[in-house]
């Protein structure tokens, strides 16, 4: 059965999609595109399934804010349901994913701008949208961490859109250069450039702002 | 052996592995020794664990499952709601296709035609016939002038006469809100109205006949100032008069 084939494949093998990217579209996953392309609906869900984590963290940290991100992420989805079946298995999932990631949150970027308006952490916990906290864990630490957070997207904020799309594929999102430039579509120099830019900035902004808590 | 400068603009790619190995190994040496550079690469790499705090918040398995139907609801319905143009296509066979796009080349082609020769038709010259004014109300030994409008009874309207040689190119400067205009045909009309001119002169030999109608002749040329303005005795089975 190439349907179980595919499930219990995705469930055991790290494809390096989930957690981290591949080089190369591994058969079982082939499988299941070839499903998708072919229309079967299944085999769509389980690609949303094992891709949603990674794509929702991504416009995440794109976009600063968990509405924007959920929204640009659904979208991401649906253009993956519409331009399947361009898609050729000599590609890298991964690198086509993360390249329609990055043109929807540009295109959101665009049209709603960046909003580094991080949501406090107690209504990020009321909302329960995100994982309950170990109860044990200090509150203390849980607000420092978030204000953490929210410095970081406002760090985030200063770049531009090429720089902020760049630094969070390769910094923290773990691509390489080369799988940078493919997602972006760009030289592996020109990624060079801007993610040496953009460290250069997050470095100024920590500075300053670690100069300002000083002060206060 | 780098210099501090270039070392310093290396750092932010170096401190992530970013470069060769042959710059790598250099900013290495030069880092053991360059304390300036040396606690500039320790700042780049405080930074970026810094920014490394930024984790995205875990979703739980309810949101997820929430999220995945929503795109999956999202999904299904645009895959209900086709395209105009997919849905009038899944009606109709290929024979059907193919017989409307020819059709539609076809009312293009046409369309595309009949702009041609509308656009070719303003350009053919005017023909148009002007009055010669009797030899009696000439003055002696003047040339004979011909009325080509039939607005000179209005004697509001004054009348500059300004004489051309038949058979030659008339350089007339049109008027600024002539530019505007569509060619030709209006400005005759146009250039009576503000009074510029509303008499030609032509020479003798061109009425040595005793046809009182002469046939004037406009040219538009593609300079919207160069206007060629042709006279010539009426041919009795030529194109109606203007008495």
């Amino acid at each position: 059965m190439p349907y179980e084939v595919a499930q219990i494949a995705l469930m055991t093998d790290n494809l390096g999609l989930c957690d981290s990217p591949s080089n190369s579209v591994a058969p079982s996953l082939t499988l299941l595109i070839e499903r998708a392309k072919a229309g079967e609906p299944a085999a769509f869900e389980q690609l949303v399934d094992h891709h949603q984590r990674k794509v929702l963290s991504t416009a995440w940290r794109m976009l600063g804010n968990r509405e924007d991100a959920r929204d640009a992420a659904q979208e991401v989805f649906l253009r993956v349901h519409k331009y399947l079946k361009s898609f050729r298995t000599d590609q890298e999932f991964a690198a086509w994913l993360y390249r329609i990631v990055v043109n929807v949150c540009r295109d959101h970027a665009r049209k709603h701008g960046y909003r580094h308006q991080f949501a406090s952490f107690e209504s990020e916990r009321d909302a329960g949208a995100f994982e309950e906290l170990v109860s044990n864990e200090d509150v203390e630490t849980n607000a420092i961490r978030s204000q953490e957070r929210a410095l970081v997207a406002q760090a985030l904020a200063t770049l531009s859109n090429k720089e902020r799309a760049a630094l969070v594929l390769r910094d923290l999102e773990g691509l390489s250069t080369k799988e940078v430039a493919q997602a972006l579509g760009s030289t592996q120099t020109t990624v060079r450039t801007q993610i040496s830019s953009a460290r250069a900035k997050i470095k100024l902004y920590r500075d300053r702002a670690l100069n300002r808590a000083r002060r206060g | 052996m780098m210099k501090c400068r270039r070392v310093k603009k290396l750092l932010p790619l170096y401190v992530e592995g970013d470069l060769g190995s042959n710059q790598a190994e250099s900013i290495t040496a030069h880092l053991d020794w360059c304390g300036q550079c040396n606690w500039l690469a320790d700042e780049y790499k405080e930074s970026q664990n810094w920014l490394r705090t930024n984790q995205a918040p875990e979703f739980d398995q309810a949101f997820l499952d929430s999220f995945k139907s929503t795109v999956m609801r999202r999904v299904e319905e645009s895959a209900v709601r086709p395209s105009l143009l997919a849905s009038i296509a899944q009606q109709l066979s290929r024979r059907q296709v193919l017989a409307m796009s020819g059709a539609m080349l076809i009312a293009i082609g046409m369309v595309l035609f009949y702009i041609y020769q509308t656009r070719l038709s303003v350009k053919l010259p005017r023909v148009e016939t002007a009055k010669q004014i009797p030899e009696t109300e000439r003055a002696p030994g003047d040339v004979p002038k011909v009325n080509v409008d039939d607005s000179q009874e209005n004697p509001s309207v004054p009348n500059k006469h300004s004489r051309h040689q038949p058979n030659q190119k008339t350089h007339k400067p049109a008027p600024m809100a002539n530019l505007e205009e569509p060619p030709l045909f209006s400005q005759v009309n146009r250039w009576n109205e503000l009074g510029t001119t509303n008499e030609v002169a032509v020479t003798p030999r061109d009425l040595k006949d005793d046809s009182t109608e002469m046939l004037r002749i406009e040219i538009q040329t593609a300079d919207p100032n160069i206007r060629i303005i042709w006279f010539t005795p009426k041919i009795a089975d030529g194109p109606q008069t203007n008495q």
